[in-house]
């Protein structure tokens, strides 16, 4: 019995191993399209980008998911060797950028707010090889970049879209002139799109109710989806989820109930075709993928790096046909202004 | 507050949040009753959800995702019981391990199989049904109609529970195992073939709860999307003192609250402490707000037959 007891507790300790390890797959395979010299590519080769996610996971359909997309496309298209790991929670963060940074990766890349305080442990002690993190403000690094996105502009483009189509009848508008956002964590990468989005409203329909909630968390589609039927039945019917996989249940909720939704961060209209109206884009993919070039050619720029409309670092979906031609004008128009300053879209959520 | 509790949703969402809390709750339930701590009903959930939006994907029917993700989850249970009871490992570590592979499996497996874009969006879902008679009434009938499918089953389920482990011979050996499992080897009963049924039916629901998640409120797995409710769904156990209909009564407090908050968040109040609401809920009831609660007296000890 007691020896049971012990080969049990060894294979135990070797699953909990396995499991811990499951998030890393190795994404190493021979690259398709070869740069032209060999000498380039195998220094290329050489190179080593490690893509630490947040909590959401490399399938959220929205941030984690771009910043691999990006890596991806530099492994194709420049030929540089790419990994990453999935944190399974907010402990991880440091152990997951460490594990990169130990194995002499050229390029840790964080992605997210949350990881603020990891980075800056983690680079300190590394300070050979350079970080991005994205949605953060670490300026005080030689060798961290910080990839800050303006989402308040996408965010206030939806809003103008919204809030104009509120004025519009079809069969899945109301006539009760409202509209909800839900938020994944009150942080403030969710707020700025959060604030845009009340903004642009209000500026083309001052009368519209803007609802707001926020699920506490990025993981649960189920809270997500009973929070946007919460909305939905106090008059809601064009919703926006800010919330990660969350926001999966948001737009499940829109399908359901036969409304509209917005999706965030990636095009999400895919996930529900006539439903989700147009995504606020927030290009996650250019920034890991323009940052590993800049360090491949040595161009690399500690700091903040903007990513905006003007740089078409943000911007929105391509809306679907209920959304007419005019709307979708007016929106171009707003852009413009943003762009050359004429409007000044804040990232603080009103109360 | 009179326009918050008038709204049927606020019911509706708390009947939808309370079933993938009531279905583990009721899972620990037996595996507790038979002796057998099990804290895995949030790892045995988070795989059967997964495994329902596979097997639901592969046939193209959400019935036989149901009956994937539950077979799958039984399976999970045996094991663990395998373990717990057979090799006497400690339980409460082995759940934890379970948990923890759980999370990390289904990751690696949604990577693998689905690829990066998750779950196919043309995952079927479970029903939902509309009840005849009732749908029409004003009020009651958009709460109690219209549910998926799962709910209705979560409430027969109570029911069915109850009768099996208060009104029948085999729900009181299992009562006896869990409370004197030598008595009950001396009176002829076989402890460890029940304490395997208990873990294999907490396996069983809390299938059912994992499958709700992903098949039967939405169509699709999303990493780590049970979110601790096995965890609540132990709270709910124990706060309903080891009972169906008590797990069942805790378990729609827990849901309350959270369709609560949500509702109250356009409301003037802090939105961090309205989002605290459930968690509160939850230290008051461990805190023993709603009475003492004294677990089954052989919980958690590991039985070796008398040869």
């Amino acid at each position: 019995m007691k020896r049971l007891r012990v080969v049990l507790s060894l294979v135990l300790a070797f699953v909990l191993t396995l499991s811990l390890l499951s998030g890393c797959t190795s994404k190493t395979k021979q690259q398709s399209s070869q740069p032209n010299s060999t000498g380039q590519a195998s220094k290329n080769k050489n190179f080593k980008v490690g893509l630490v996610t947040d909590v959401g996971g490399i399938n959220d359909h929205s941030f984690n998911q771009l910043a691999y997309q990006g890596i991806e496309k530099a492994k194709n298209e420049l030929g540089v060797t790419v990994n990453f790991i999935q944190s399974k929670q907010q402990t991880d963060y440091v152990t997951n950028l460490t594990q990169f940074a130990q194995q002499k990766y050229n390029l840790v890349i964080a992605v997210g707010y949350l990881m603020k305080d990891a980075v800056e442990q983690v680079s300190k002690e590394f300070p050979d090889t350079k970080f991005l993190i994205i949605d953060s403000d670490i300026t005080d690094r030689p060798n961290v970049a910080s990839a800050t996105f303006k989402t308040e502009q996408c965010g206030y483009l939806v809003g103008v879209m919204a809030g104009l189509m509120e004025k519009e009848k079809n069969a899945k508008l109301n006539d009760q002139n409202v509209v909800g956002v839900i938020g994944g964590m009150q942080i403030p990468p969710v707020d700025s799109y959060i604030a845009g989005f009340q903004q642009g409203v209000k500026a083309v329909n001052p009368d519209t109710k803007v609802l707001v909630s926020y699920t506490g968390n990025f993981n649960d589609p189920a809270s997500g989806k009973q929070m946007a039927l919460t909305q939905i039945s106090q008059g809601a019917d064009i919703v926006f989820g800010v919330a990660g996989q969350a926001g999966d249940g948001v737009i499940n909720a829109a399908k359901e109930k036969n409304i509209y939704a917005i999706g965030v961060d990636a095009d999400q209209n895919y996930m529900a075709p006539d439903t989700v109206m147009t995504s606020a884009l927030k290009k996650v993919d250019t920034a890991t993928f323009d940052t590993i070039k800049s360090v491949l050619d040595n161009n690399f720029k500690s700091g903040l790096v903007y990513f905006d409309l003007a740089n078409d670092g943000v911007g929105y979906a391509k809306p679907i046909k209920d959304v007419p031609q005019s709307i979708v004008d007016k929106v171009d128009e707003y852009a413009k202004q943003i762009k050359d300053g004429t409007i000044k879209v804040s990232d603080q959520v009103q109360k | 507050m009179k326009e918050i509790l008038l709204n049927p949703q606020l019911w509706s969402a708390t009947l939808a949040m309370a079933t993938p809390l009531a279905l583990p709750a009721l899972g620990g339930t037996f595996s507790e009753r038979s002796g057998v701590v099990n804290i895995a009903m949030e790892g045995i959930m988070l795989i059967a959800a997964f495994f329902a939006v596979l097997f639901a994907h592969l046939t193209g029917s959400a019935w036989l995702g149901l009956l994937g993700a539950i077979v799958v989850g039984m399976i999970v249970a045996v094991i663990f019981a395998w373990a717990a009871v057979t090799l006497t490992a400690d339980q409460v570590i082995l759940g934890m391990a379970i948990n923890i592979f759980a999370s990390g499996f289904t990751a690696y497996l949604l990577n693998t199989i689905f690829g990066f874009s998750g779950t196919p969006t043309d995952t079927p879902m479970l029903p939902n049904i509309n009840i005849p008679v009732i749908k029409n009434i004003p009020f009651i009938g958009q709460i109690l109609s219209g549910n998926s499918v799962i709910v209705y089953l979560m409430i027969i389920l109570i029911f069915a529970s109850n009768y099996f482990l208060f009104h029948t011979n085999l729900g009181l050996r299992i009562r006896a195992v869990g409370e004197n499992p030598e008595a009950a080897e001396t009176a002829g009963i076989n402890v460890i073939k029940l304490r395997y049924l208990g873990v294999a039916l907490s396996g069983l629901f809390s299938a059912i709860g994992g499958a709700y998640l992903s098949i039967g409120l939405l169509n699709s797995f999303s990493t780590d999307m049970s979110s601790g409710r096995g965890y609540i769904a132990l709270a709910a156990m124990i706060f309903g003192k080891w009972t169906p209909f008590g797990s069942f009564g805790a378990a729609l407090l827990f849901g309350f609250a959270t369709a609560l908050s949500m509702q109250l968040q356009n409301s003037a109040m802090s939105k961090n402490i309205i989002m605290m609401l459930p968690y509160i809920l939850t230290v008051l009831a461990l805190v023993g707000v709603g009475g003492k609660s004294v677990s089954p007296a052989a919980d958690g000890v590991p039985y070796t037959p008398k040869k």
